[in-house]
C-alpha cells in the first residue's frame, strides 16, 4: 500500500497522471497480480545483463515520463533473441525516442532507459480493465482481447469491489465465452487463474482509489492450470 | 444542489409526512381557473381526502371555498405539509416561512431553479439552507409531486378530466418513482386504464433533497408497495453509486424494476484508455442494475409488463415453463417468444407424458405445450394442470386461455387460480381477444394472476419472475436453459 501510494506521489510530482511501466508492475505484483519477469536497464550494456537474467528472448520498452504511447515513438522491441539482439534494440529505441522528441518539440528524458521483460508465451488474449464512471464509480471490465473488444465490443462490466461470483459471471456472459472452453481441439483455458487476476484487480482498485483508469492488455490466459499472465498494464491515475 | 449531500447517505426521516400528511397547505393557491395553484387545491377538496386544505395567498380570502390565509402564520392549526406553487425567485421568502410555521414537508413544484442556469441553482441552494438548518424535507423543485392512493395525497396539477388518477388494488400495488413530471402524469394516466394497482407515484424532479435511494429505502418498507419502479435519466455525481448500494440491501426483499433513458456519449468521448471509451455511463448503469439485483426494463411497456407480474405472483425458483393452451396456434407463439428470452420449455419426462396420456383425450397434444384443444373446458385445464404439478417438473407455468370457444367457461378463472394457490408457483395467464376477453382477464386479475394478451408480453413477465427468482434465490435457482438473454 505504501510503495503505491509513493508510486503515484512520485507520477504527480513529476506532473505524471500515468504511471510508468515498471512502476505499474510494481503496483501489480505488491497485489501479488501474476507479470512475467521484469526489469529497467539504463544502459545498454545492463540491458543485456538483465536480460540474461530474465532469460531470453524478451521485450525492450521505452521507459520515460515523456512517453505514454510507446509504440508510436518507436519504443518498443519484441521478440528479442539474443544478446545482439538486445544491444541493438536498446539503442534503436534511444534513438527513435530522441528523434519523436525532436519530431514533437520536446525533449524527451532518456535517463531510465528502457524497460526489460520476459516475451512471454502467447496465450488466449483477454483484456480487464478499469474506469471510474461519474456516476457509479469505479467499474472493471473484462472482455476477449483482440478483434472480440476491437470490433464486437463484446465485453461486460461490474462496480468494484466484485465478488467472486460476479467475476465468474463476467466470464461466462460475454458472447464469446465458449472459446474459452477450449476451440478446435484445444483444452480449456485457465479461468480460475482469470477469477484470481480480476479479484486481485478489483482489490487493488478499491484500496487504491486514485486510480481512475487500468487497462490489463492483454492479459494472455493459458489452458488450465497453467495460469495467466498480464502482459502489459497501463494505470492512469488523478490529477 | 450541495456537493457532498449524497455522500451523508439515505435519509428516509420525514418521507412519511408526504404521503400521509393530515394538513396540507398550497401556497400559491390561485383563483385563476386552469393555473397550478388551483388545480392542486382542487385535488385536496374531493371528499376522499380526508384531512385539512389550507390556502396561502396573501391576494386571496378563499380559493374554491377553502379558506385562504396572506402566509402560513395566520394559519390556525399544524400543518404537515406545504405545496409551493410560487415563482421561484420569491422561493426562499416562502420556505422561511414554511420554516417558521414547524411544516417539514415541502413539496416545490415550481420551476426556474437548477434546471435554468446558475442563477436558479443559487435560489435552490437557498431552499436546501433552510430546509437543512430546519430538519425539513424538500421533493422537488421542478416536479408534480406525489400521489399515494391510500391516503389520497395529490399534488399532480392536471386534471383529472385528462389525467386519470390510478387506483389501488386489493390484491397487489405497485409504486412508481420518477424523474420525470411529465412522465409521472402520464404514466398515473396510463395506469389507472391498465388495472395494475398502484400505490404511490412520486416525480422528483430537480432532485435537491429527496433522492432515489431515500425513496427506494422507504419505498422497501412501505407495506403498500409489493413492487418498486423508477424512471431515471441519470444520477448527479455519485448518485449511481449510493443508489446501488441502498438497492443491493433492498432487491432481495422486494422487486426493484429501473427504466433509465440516457446513453452517456459524453463521457464515452472523454476517456482515454480503452476500458474507459468501451464503458460509457449506460453499460455501467447496465452492470450496477444487474449486480444489484435490479430488473432493467427496456421500456415503460415491458416495466409494467413485469411489474403487474412480480406484484401478484411469487418468484420462480427455476427457468421451466409448462404451456396449457386451448389454442395451438398461441402455444407455438408463446413457446417462441419463452424461448427468445432464454426461459426453457421442456418436455415432460416419460412418467408425466404417460399419466397426461391417460387422462386426456387421446387427440390432445402432450408435449409442452399441453394443447387440450379447442373443444376443451376447464375441468380439462384441471386435468393437465394437476398431473403436471404433480412432482417437480416445472417452475412457471402459462395458461393459453382463448375465451372465443363455446366450450371454455368462466370457471377456468378458477381451476387457474386454485392451481396457482396449491402449488405456490407462478402463474401466468394469456388471453387474446376482445371485449368477453378483456373482463375475462379483469376477473383473472382480481384473483391473483397477471393476464396478457399476448404470449411476448406474458413472456416478457415470465421472465421477470425467473429473473427476480434468480435474484432472490442466488445459487439454489435451477437454471436448465443456456443463459438468461435480455428480453
Amino acid at each position: 500500500m505504501k510503495e503505491v501510494k509513493k508510486i503515484f506521489e512520485n507520477a504527480r510530482a513529476e506532473g505524471r497522471v500515468f504511471v510508468l511501466e515498471n512502476e505499474a508492475k510494481d503496483i501489480m505484483r505488491s497485489y501479488d497480480i501474476p507479470i512475467p519477469p521484469y526489469a529497467t536497464a539504463s544502459t545498454a550494456d545492463e540491458a543485456v545483463e538483465k536480460a540474461k537474467q530474465i532469460g531470453l528472448p524478451v521485450v525492450l520498452k521505452i521507459l520515460s515520463k515523456d512517453i505514454l504511447h510507446k509504440s508510436d515513438a518507436g519504443g518498443v522491441k519484441i521478440n528479442l533473441k539474443t544478446e545482439d539482439d538486445v544491444r541493438k534494440a536498446f539503442e534503436e529505441i534511444m534513438q527513435n525516442a530522441k528523434k519523436y522528441g525532436e519530431e514533437k518539440g520536446i525533449d524527451v528524458d532518456l535517463s531510465r532507459g528502457v524497460f526489460i521483460s520476459d516475451f512471454a508465451d502467447m496465450g488466449t488474449e483477454v483484456i480487464i480493465g478499469v474506469t471510474k464512471d461519474p456516476q457509479f464509480g469505479h467499474a472493471l471490465m473484462f472482455g476477449l482481447g483482440g478483434i472480440f473488444v476491437e470490433i464486437l465490443k463484446d465485453v461486460t462490466f461490474r462496480l468494484i469491489p466484485l465478488t467472486e461470483n460476479d467475476a465468474r459471471e463476467m466470464i461466462r456472459e460475454i458472447k464469446a465465452a465458449k472459446i474459452l472452453d477450449g476451440i478446435r481441439g484445444e483444452k480449456p483455458r485457465d479461468t480460475d487463474a482469470l477469477v484470481d487476476i480480476i479479484m486481485k484487480v478489483s482489490k487493488m482498485v478499491n484500496e487504491n482509489p486514485e486510480i481512475i483508469e487500468l487497462d490489463c492488455n492483454p492479459t494472455f490466459v493459458y489452458e488450465q492450470g497453467k495460469g495467466a499472465l498480464v502482459v502489459d498494464a497501463r494505470i492512469i491515475i488523478s490529477e | 444542489m450541495s456537493e457532498g449531500y449524497y455522500v451523508s447517505g439515505v435519509k428516509t426521516e420525514g418521507l412519511d409526512l408526504f404521503f400521509n400528511a393530515k394538513s396540507v397547505a398550497i401556497y400559491g393557491a390561485s383563483v385563476t381557473p386552469n393555473s397550478v395553484g388551483q388545480a392542486i387545491v382542487q385535488n385536496f377538496i374531493k371528499p376522499m381526502y380526508e384531512g385539512k386544505v389550507y390556502a396561502v395567498n396573501p391576494k386571496y380570502r378563499q380559493v374554491l371555498g377553502v379558506p385562504c390565509y396572506p402566509s402560513m402564520q395566520e394559519i390556525p392549526g399544524e400543518v404537515d405539509m406545504v405545496v409551493v406553487a410560487v415563482p421561484a425567485r420569491i422561493a426562499p421568502r416562502v420556505m422561511q416561512d414554511v420554516a417558521e410555521k414547524g411544516t417539514k414537508a415541502v413539496i416545490v413544484v415550481s420551476g426556474g431553479f437548477s434546471e435554468t442556469g446558475p442563477k436558479g441553482a443559487e435560489l435552490e441552494d437557498e431552499i436546501v439552507e433552510i430546509a437543512k438548518k430546519h430538519g425539513m424535507r424538500i421533493i422537488g423543485p421542478n416536479c408534480v409531486g406525489v400521489i399515494d392512493t391510500h391516503s389520497h395525497v395529490d399534488t399532480f396539477f392536471l386534471p383529472e378530466y385528462r389525467c386519470n388518477r390510478p387506483k389501488p388494488s386489493n390484491v397487489a400495488n405497485i409504486s412508481l418513482v420518477s424523474q420525470s413530471g411529465a412522465f409521472a402524469a402520464a404514466i398515473a394516466d396510463w395506469t389507472s386504464e391498465l388495472g395494475l394497482g398502484i400505490s404511490k407515484i412520486i416525480s422528483l424532479g430537480n432532485k435537491c433533497d429527496v433522492d432515489d435511494d431515500d425513496l427506494l429505502h422507504y419505498l422497501a418498507h412501505d407495506d403498500t408497495t409489493q413492487v418498486i419502479c423508477y424512471y431515471t435519466e441519470g444520477y448527479d455525481p455519485g448518485g449511481g453509486r449510493s443508489f446501488f448500494e441502498t438497492a443491493k440491501k433492498v432487491t432481495s426483499k422486494k422487486p426493484v424494476i429501473v427504466v433509465k433513458s440516457g446513453r452517456g456519449e459524453r463521457a464515452r468521448a472523454a476517456a482515454s484508455s480503452h476500458t474507459g471509451s468501451l464503458a460509457g455511463s449506460d453499460k455501467v448503469a447496465d452492470a450496477a442494475y444487474k449486480q444489484a439485483g435490479i430488473i432493467r426494463a427496456d421500456n415503460f411497456e415491458h416495466m409494467f409488463d413485469m411489474a403487474k407480474a412480480l406484484s401478484m405472483q411469487p418468484p420462480a425458483r427455476g427457468d421451466r415453463v409448462l404451456i396449457v393452451t386451448n389454442g395451438g396456434g398461441l402455444g407455438v407463439m408463446t413457446t417462441d417468444a419463452l424461448e427468445a428470452v432464454g426461459l426453457a420449455v421442456p418436455p415432460p419426462p416419460p412418467e408425466l407424458e404417460e399419466r397426461l396420456r391417460e387422462s386426456l383425450p387421446g387427440y390432445c397434444a402432450i408435449h409442452n405445450p399441453i394443447d387440450v384443444v379447442g373443444d376443451a373446458n376447464a375441468s380439462r385445464y384441471d386435468i393437465a394442470l394437476k398431473e403436471a404439478l404433480q412432482g417437480d417438473y416445472y417452475d412457471i407455468v402459462v395458461a393459453g386461455v382463448l375465451l372465443q370457444t363455446p366450450s371454455l367457461g368462466m370457471d377456468v378463472t378458477n381451476v387457474v387460480a386454485n392451481h396457482q394457490r396449491q402449488s405456490k408457483k407462478p402463474f401466468i395467464v394469456v388471453s387474446m381477444g376482445g371485449s368477453f376477453t378483456t373482463k375475462a382477464g379483469e376477473i383473472m386479475q382480481l384473483m391473483g394472476i397477471p393476464t396478457y394478451a399476448t404470449g411476448e408480453k406474458a413472456s416478457v413477465a415470465a421472465w421477470a419472475l425467473a429473473r427476480y427468482g434468480e435474484i432472490k434465490f442466488g445459487r439454489e435457482f435451477k437454471r436448465t436453459a443456456g443463459r438468461t438473454n435480455h428480453k
